[in-house]
C-alpha cells in the first residue's frame, strides 16, 4: 500500500492533533477551574456544606418545698415530632401509621401534603410520646424521621399557674416564673458549625468546625411550700365559690425573711394546656402585677409612722366626730356607731377602722393637731414611699408593676389625697408590696425583699442561691412593731372570744375595704368593693412566723372586708394545723 | 491504573452508601466497593483474555455472528422493556439494563465492542475488495448495521452517550478506511445535521443543552444546571493538591452519580490538579501508544480494529470529562476504566486487551520472521513496557 501510505501518515496526524487539541483544551480549562477559580468555588462550597445549628439547652426544671423537701412541679419531657418526605414516603404507608398509632397527634392533612408539589419535609404529627415514637420507627417506612421536641409538663395540674406561668410554642416563658426567670431557664443555646452531607447530617470532614456546648437552665427551687400552697388554692375556690366574688389572691410569707410560702391566684388555668384559655387575665399574677388600693390595711403605716416618730402611742387619744373635712372634701369613717363619737384611743380607732384616726396620725406627723401640713405629707411620702417601699418594685423574682404614691408637694388637693393615703386610698400599691411593708411592721422593724426562689437543684442535690439582693433595712423601731403588734393582735380581739383565734397563739390582723373608682371618682354607692385582710400568725410571745395576705374581688360585686377576713380566719387555722406551728407558752 | 481506581473505590462507594441508605435503600458500607471490586476482576479477566487466550484472528472470523448478536439482544431489551418485562433494568424512564438478579448488563456496551470488530473485518474487506466508497456494497449494509446500532441505543435506550461514542468509533474507523476524504466529509456534514436536528426537536435533550448553555453563561442555576454546578464545584474545591482521600464532601450526596458518570469530579475534589493531570496524561499515553501501534501495523485490519478502540476511548475520556467541565452538555457516559459499572468496564477492558495482542504482532513485524511461540519472551517485555506507559 505504498500508494496509500503518505494518506494513511496523514490521516494518523490529524488523529494525533485532534487529542492533542482535546486534552489541551481540557487541561487549560481545569487549570482555570482549579486554579484561578478555586477560592470562588471553596467560597461556593462552604455555603453549600456548612450546617450552622444551634444546640438547645435543657430547660430547668422547678421544684418547690414539701416537707423542708424539694419536690418538682414544673418538668420536661421528650416528645416527638413525625416527619416526612413525601416524595419518598408512600402515603399508604403513612396513612397506615397515623391511623394505627398518632391520629390523636396528627397536626397535618396528609391530602394536602400530597398535592403539594415539590415539598421534602413534612411535620405530620406533634408531641407524640416516646413509646408511640418507637413503635413508628421500628416499622420500617422509608423517609420518616422522628424529631425530638421539648414538652414542658406540669405535673400538678393548675397549682400555681399565677405563680409558674407557661412556656409558649416558641420554648420562651410567659407569665410567672416561666416568664420572669425565662433566661436562667433557658440555659445559654450551644453552636455546631460543621461541614455536613446533602441531608444535611454532620460529617467528621473540614478544620473549621465548631462546637460550642449548650448550657443547660438552672433548676429553681422555690420557698413555696406545694402542699400549702394546694391547700390554699383548695380553700380560696371554695370560698370564692360560696361569696359572689369571682377572684381571691393569697400571699403568705415569712416576714423574717421576706420568703413567699403560697402564691395563689384563683381561678387557676392549666399551664400545660394555656391556649385553651380564653381569658387571658388569668395568666397575670394579681399578688406582683396588678397594683390597687388595699384601703384600710395601710392604716398601720401611718400608724407605725407616727409612733416610730415617737408622736404617738397606741394609747394617745383624739376627738372622733365621725367625719373630716380636708380641702373642702367630706372624709366620712365608715363605722359611725354613736359610742365611737368623743375622745378615743388610737388603738380603738384602728380596731373600729376610723378614718379620722389614720388623719390624725398624719396631722400628728405634722406636728399640728388641727390640720393637714407639708411635714406631715412629706414624712408620711418618706415613710410609705422611701421606707416601706411602696409604690416601687420590690425585687422579688417575678414580674411587678410599680404602682404610684403621689408627690407630698405637687398637684391640687395634696392634704386630701395625703388624707386619703392613710387609709389606703388615692395609691396604687401591689399585694406584695402591701405584704413586705406589713412584715417589716410586725417583724421587729426590719424591710426584708421579698423573693420565691431558695436555690437550686444541682445534680441532684438542693444548693442555696438567691436572685435578690435584700435590703435587708431596718426601718422602724422594735417598741413600735411591738406596738404595732399589740394592736393588731388587739383587732381580733372578738375572734379570740368567738374561738376562732386558737389559745396560745398571736394573730393580728387588719381589713381593708376599697372603694373604686368609676368615672374617675370614687364610686360613692358602693357597687362594687375590692376587700382585703393582712394578718400575721404565730406562737404567743413569739415574733409572728407568718404573714398571710387575702383579697377578693368580682367585676361589679361589692366585696367587703368580711369576706377577705373569713379568707384569712380559714387559712390562718389550716397554717397553723399544716405547718404544725406549735402553740406559746 | 488498576490500583488507583481500588483506592478510590475504597472511599466513594462508602459516601454513596451514606447517602443512599438515607433514602431507604439497604446497602452494605462495602457494597459498592465489593462490586467494583467485582467488576475490576471481570475487567483482569476479560483484559488477559483478550490479551493472551483469545487470538484475534479467531474473533474476527466471528465478527458478523458477533455483531448480530449485540444488535438481537439490544433489539431483544427494547422488546423486554416494551413488554414490561422485569428483566429490563430502567432507570429514569431509560431502560438500558438487562437484570438477571445480582447481575445486570448493558448490552451497548457489548455492542460498541461488537460495532469495532465487525466494522474491522468489514472496511479491510471492503477495501480489498475495491468497493470502499461503493453505494451498493459499501454505504448500503455500513448504513443499515450502524443506522441500527444508533437506533437501538439512542431511540430504544435514550443514551445519547453510547451513541456519541458509536459515532466517534464509526468515523474514527472509517477515517483509516482508505474513504476518500470527500465522501467521508460528506457524511460528517450529514451526521451533524442529523445530530442537530436530534437535538431541536427533543424537549428532553434542548434541556439539557440549556442548562450547559446556562453554566457556561454563569447565570441562576437551576435543577437542570445542579448536577454540572456540582461537578465543576467539586473540581474546582480540590484546587492544586486536593482534598485529599476520603475527604470529598460532594460525594456525600451533593454530586448526581458521584461514583459513575462524575466519577472524574470526585477524583478532581480529592486529588486536585496535580491529581486530575496525572490521570490525563496516563489516558493521554494510552491513546498517544495506541495511535503508534496502529501507525506501525501492516495489517490494515488490525489497524482498523486499534483505531475503533482509540476512538471508543478518546470519546468516552473527552466527552466525559468535557460534560464535567461544562465544555460540553452532560450526557450519561462513563470514564473509561474509572467509573463503577461493570459491563462498560470489562467491555474497555476487553477491548485493550485487543489493542495489546496486537501490538504484539506489530513488535514481531519489526523482529522479522520469527513465528510467534518462539516470540514470548519478546512479547512479555513487550507488554511489561506497554503497560508501564498506559
Amino acid at each position: 500500500m505504498p500508494r496509500n501510505n503518505s494518506s494513511i501518515r496523514q490521516r494518523f496526524k490529524i488523529l494525533r492533533n485532534i487529542v492533542f487539541v482535546l486534552i489541551g483544551v481540557i487541561l487549560v480549562r481545569l487549570f482555570f477551574i482549579q486554579i484561578i477559580e478555586h477560592n470562588a468555588w471553596v467560597a461556593k462550597a462552604d455555603e453549600q456544606h456548612t450546617l450552622l445549628e444551634t444546640i438547645t439547652p435543657k430547660r430547668g426544671e422547678i421544684y418547690m418545698m414539701d416537707d423542708g423537701e424539694p419536690v418538682v412541679v414544673v418538668l420536661n419531657q421528650t416528645m416527638y415530632q413525625v416527619v416526612i418526605d413525601p416524595t419518598v414516603t408512600k402515603k399508604e404507608d403513612i396513612e397506615k401509621v397515623v391511623n394505627e398509632y398518632v391520629k390523636e397527634y396528627t397536626v397535618a392533612d396528609l391530602n394536602e401534603v400530597y398535592n403539594t408539589e415539590g415539598l421534602r419535609y413534612a411535620i405530620i404529627a406533634k408531641n407524640v410520646p416516646r413509646e408511640t415514637a418507637e413503635k413508628i420507627a421500628e416499622s420500617g417506612i422509608p423517609a420518616i424521621w422522628l424529631k425530638k421536641t421539648n414538652q414542658r409538663v406540669y405535673p400538678e395540674g393548675e397549682l400555681a399557674s399565677g405563680l409558674l406561668g407557661f412556656v409558649n410554642n416558641e420554648g420562651v416563658g410567659q407569665y410567672g416564673v416561666e416568664g420572669s426567670l425565662n433566661k436562667v431557664l433557658a440555659g445559654k443555646e450551644g453552636l455546631i458549625k460543621t461541614t455536613a452531607d446533602i441531608n444535611k447530617v454532620a460529617l467528621s470532614i473540614g478544620n473549621d468546625n465548631i462546637k460550642i456546648p449548650a448550657e443547660d437552665g438552672e433548676n429553681l427551687v422555690l420557698s413555696v411550700d406545694r402542699g400549702l400552697e394546694k391547700g390554699v388554692e383548695e380553700i380560696a375556690a371554695e370560698t370564692v365559690a360560696s361569696s359572689t366574688a369571682t377572684n381571691a389572691a393569697v400571699l403568705i410569707m415569712d416576714p423574717s425573711t421576706g420568703e413567699v410560702i403560697t402564691m395563689a391566684n384563683v381561678p387557676t388555668y392549666s399551664p400545660g394546656n394555656y391556649t385553651e384559655v380564653t381569658d387571658a387575665s388569668v395568666f397575670v399574677n394579681q399578688v406582683t402585677d396588678v397594683p390597687y388600693e388595699p384601703a384600710s390595711i395601710c392604716k398601720n403605716f401611718a400608724f407605725s409612722a407616727a409612733i416610730n416618730e415617737g408622736l404617738m402611742t397606741s394609747e394617745t387619744t383624739y376627738f372622733n366626730q365621725g367625719y373630716e373635712i380636708v380641702d373642702d372634701w367630706k372624709i366620712q369613717n365608715a363605722e359611725q356607731r354613736a359610742s365611737l363619737y368623743g375622745t378615743i384611743t388610737m388603738k380603738d380607732a384602728l380596731y373600729w377602722s376610723l378614718n379620722t384616726g389614720s388623719i390624725y396620725a398624719l396631722k400628728l406627723l405634722g406636728g399640728d393637731t388641727t390640720t393637714i401640713n407639708q411635714t406631715g405629707r412629706e414624712k408620711l411620702y418618706d415613710y410609705y414611699h422611701n421606707k416601706f417601699r411602696l409604690g416601687q418594685i420590690t425585687g422579688i423574682e417575678l414580674v411587678e408593676a410599680e404602682g404610684y404614691i403621689e408627690d407630698p408637694n405637687e398637684g391640687w388637693g395634696r392634704n386630701s389625697t395625703y388624707a386619703n393615703m392613710t387609709f389606703g386610698q388615692n395609691l396604687g400599691i401591689t399585694m406584695i408590696q402591701t405584704a413586705t411593708a406589713f412584715s417589716a411592721v410586725v417583724n421587729g422593724g426590719t424591710y426584708h425583699t421579698p423573693s420565691v426562689v431558695r436555690g437550686v437543684m444541682e445534680n441532684g442535690e438542693f444548693k442555696a442561691k438567691s436572685f435578690v439582693e435584700d435590703v435587708n433595712d431596718k426601718i422602724l423601731s422594735d417598741e413600735t412593731s411591738a406596738m404595732m403588734r399589740d394592736m393588731l393582735v388587739n383587732n381580733r380581739g372578738y375572734k379570740v372570744r368567738g374561738g376562732i383565734d386558737r389559745p396560745g397563739y398571736a394573730i393580728g390582723g387588719k381589713s381593708g375595704t376599697a372603694q373604686v373608682v368609676v368615672n374617675g371618682a370614687y364610686d360613692d354607692t358602693f357597687a362594687q368593693l375590692v376587700g382585703s385582710y393582712i394578718g400575721f400568725v404565730g406562737p404567743t410571745n413569739e415574733l409572728p412566723k407568718y404573714v398571710i395576705m387575702v383579697k377578693m374581688w368580682g367585676e361589679g360585686q361589692s366585696i367587703d372586708s368580711g369576706q377577705a377576713m373569713t379568707l384569712f380566719d380559714s387559712l390562718s387555722n389550716y397554717l397553723i394545723d399544716y405547718l404544725k406551728i406549735k402553740p406559746g407558752a | 491504573m488498576a490500583i488507583g481506581l481500588i483506592v478510590i473505590y475504597a472511599i466513594g462507594p462508602m459516601r454513596a452508601n451514606v447517602l443512599n441508605s438515607t433514602y431507604g435503600t439497604d446497602y452494605d458500607a462495602n457494597y459498592f466497593f465489593i462490586g467494583q471490586l467485582r467488576s475490576v476482576g471481570l475487567s483482569l479477566i476479560a483484559f488477559f483474555a483478550a490479551f493472551k487466550w483469545i487470538p484475534y484472528k479467531y474473533i474476527k472470523k466471528w465478527a458478523k455472528p458477533i455483531m448480530i448478536a449485540a444488535l438481537a439482544l439490544s433489539g431483544l431489551l427494547w422488546i423486554l422493556a416494551l413488554a414490561g418485562s422485569s428483566l429490563a433494568r430502567c432507570e429514569l424512564g431509560e431502560c438500558r439494563w438487562f437484570n438477571f438478579g445480582i447481575v445486570s448488563f448493558q448490552p451497548a456496551e457489548f455492542l460498541k465492542l461488537a460495532l469495532v470488530i465487525y466494522l474491522a473485518d468489514f472496511l479491510a474487506r471492503k477495501k480489498e475488495e475495491g468497493s470502499i466508497g461503493k453505494m451498493k456494497e459499501f454505504w448500503l449494509p455500513l448504513l443499515v448495521v450502524c443506522g441500527l446500532s444508533l437506533f437501538l441505543v439512542v431511540i430504544a435506550q435514550g443514551d445519547l452517550g453510547t451513541g456519541v461514542a458509536l459515532i466517534a468509533i464509526i468515523f474514527g474507523m472509517l477515517l483509516m478506511s482508505g474513504l476518500p476524504m470527500r465522501q467521508y466529509l460528506i457524511m460528517v456534514a450529514l451526521v451533524l445535521v442529523v445530530a442537530v436536528g436530534a437535538v431541536a426537536t427533543s424537549s428532553h435533550r434542548m434541556e439539557r443543552v440549556n442548562a450547559w448553555l446556562a453554566t457556561l453563561s454563569g447565570s441562576e442555576s437551576s435543577d437542570s444546571t445542579y448536577h454540572v454546578e456540582n461537578a465543576m464545584l467539586a473540581i474546582g474545591v480540590g484546587g492544586f493538591f486536593g482534598v485529599g482521600i476520603g475527604n470529598s464532601v460532594q460525594a456525600t450526596g451533593y454530586l448526581p452519580e458521584s461514583i459513575n458518570d462524575s466519577v472524574f469530579a470526585i477524583m478532581g475534589e480529592t486529588f486536585g490538579f496535580v491529581g486530575l493531570f496525572l490521570i490525563i496524561a496516563v489516558f493521554a499515553a494510552l491513546l498517544f501508544r495506541m495511535l503508534k501501534v496502529a501507525e506501525h501495523t501492516e495489517e490494515n485490519e488490525d489497524r482498523l480494529l486499534i483505531i475503533g478502540v482509540f476512538s471508543w476511548t478518546l470519546a468516552q475520556v473527552v466527552v466525559n470529562i468535557m460534560a464535567m467541565t461544562s465544555l460540553v452538555p452532560v450526557t450519561g457516559i462513563t470514564l473509561p476504566l474509572l467509573s463503577y459499572g461493570g459491563t462498560s468496564m470489562v467491555f474497555i477492558a476487553f477491548a485493550i486487551g485487543l489493542v495489546l495482542q496486537l501490538s504484539c504482532y506489530t513488535s514481531r513485524e519489526v523482529i522479522t520472521n520469527e513465528d510467534t511461540s518462539s516470540g514470548r519472551g519478546l512479547r512479555r517485555s513487550r507488554y511489561s513496557s506497554s503497560r508501564s506507559r498506559s
